[in-house]
């Protein structure tokens, strides 16, 4: 089997995010998101779809975006490409937090112009408590199929 | 109130970033029809754009920055992340958009890419409500996108659910 496949467990780490008011604010500036669920505090008083936040959070996009770029440093390595990401989020992140995505191989699925590989995909904060779940794709391009 | 949105597009310095400005000409829950196409407006990627994205996540990848690096890779110049259409969401759609309602929920997405989005990619998405649900008392929208660059090849395609603001 070529070397640049993973073996099923393999784990991906991807890099801490801290996330601060201003990483925040950065990430409106990045995304063009300006909901004031993310900056104005008077307004994150309010209950929003039933929840009560205490405060503004973290764009859920954040966390698809560090999930994102841990897939790409550890396809890009191998000549590989990110083909899917799937997410749901499971708790808000506030200033303050350090998030961190991390990446388990769940499988290897050969198909007829490459190997797709699965991944189970999370998020979790400086508590351990898991932000964000998910799972995604990476294409193996034909050099490294196996035989 | 749509030609001014348009307008403001053409830089992102001038993109309307008051969510409450339009907030009034907006289609809540109620009014939206799944099926029935979303107003879009293309929008020219930048450099500049991609960049900011970029440095708000904490990705430096050389692909994203470096044209040397990436002149030399497989790709044959720079790109964008994967991860982009974060940005061209919003800037492929007018200010008044029912995503941009405040109070709006993100609760999971998922996206497929094919080709890299590039820049000076002329973009256009073509989106819509997919579905609309009520879930433990919440006001759901699934809604569906495609994003195109100007040779009308597919960037990426991805699904979300939001929870609306009641």
């Amino acid at each position: 089997m070529n070397p640049t496949l993973p073996a099923i467990g393999d784990v991906i780490d991807g890099a801490p995010f801290e996330v601060s008011r201003e990483s925040i604010r950065d990430f409106c500036d990045g995304s063009l998101d300006y909901n004031p669920l993310h900056w104005d505090d008077e307004y994150m008083k309010g209950a929003f779809g039933k929840t009560q936040f205490n405060g503004i959070i973290m764009h859920g996009m954040n966390n698809f975006g560090i999930i994102s770029r841990m897939l790409t440093d550890w396809a890009y390595e191998r000549g590989a490409t990110s083909r899917r990401i799937e997410t749901r989020w499971k708790a808000p992140v506030y200033p303050g937090d350090t998030i961190v995505p991390r990446g388990t191989v769940r499988d290897l699925t050969p198909t007829r112009d490459g190997v797709w590989v699965s991944i189970d995909v999370q998020v979790t904060n400086q508590n351990g408590e898991a932000v964000a779940v998910g799972e995604a794709l990476v294409e193996c391009l034909p050099e490294s199929t196996p035989g | 109130m749509v030609e001014a949105a348009e307008q403001s597009f053409k830089t992102d310095h001038g993109f309307t970033t008051d969510f409450w400005a339009t907030n009034a000409a907006r289609k809540s829950w109620d009014d939206i029809v799944p099926g029935e196409p979303r107003a879009t407006i293309p929008y020219t990627l930048t450099l500049e754009a991609i960049q900011r994205y970029c440095r708000s996540v904490g990705d430096l990848h050389p692909l994203y920055f470096d044209e040397q690096y990436a002149a030399a890779s497989k790709y044959g110049g720079l790109i964008a992340p994967p991860s982009i259409h974060i940005l061209l969401m919003f800037a492929c759609t007018p200010a008044d958009d029912w995503m941009r309602s405040p109070g709006t929920i993100n609760a999971g997405q998922s996206w497929t890419y094919n080709v890299p989005a590039r820049p000076g990619d002329e973009i256009r998405l073509e989106a819509r409500a997919l579905d609309k649900f009520i879930r433990k008392g919440r006001l759901f929208v699934v809604h569906d996108n495609v994003f195109f660059n100007q040779n009308s090849e597919v960037i990426c395609a991805g699904r979300g659910q939001t929870i609306r603001p009641s």
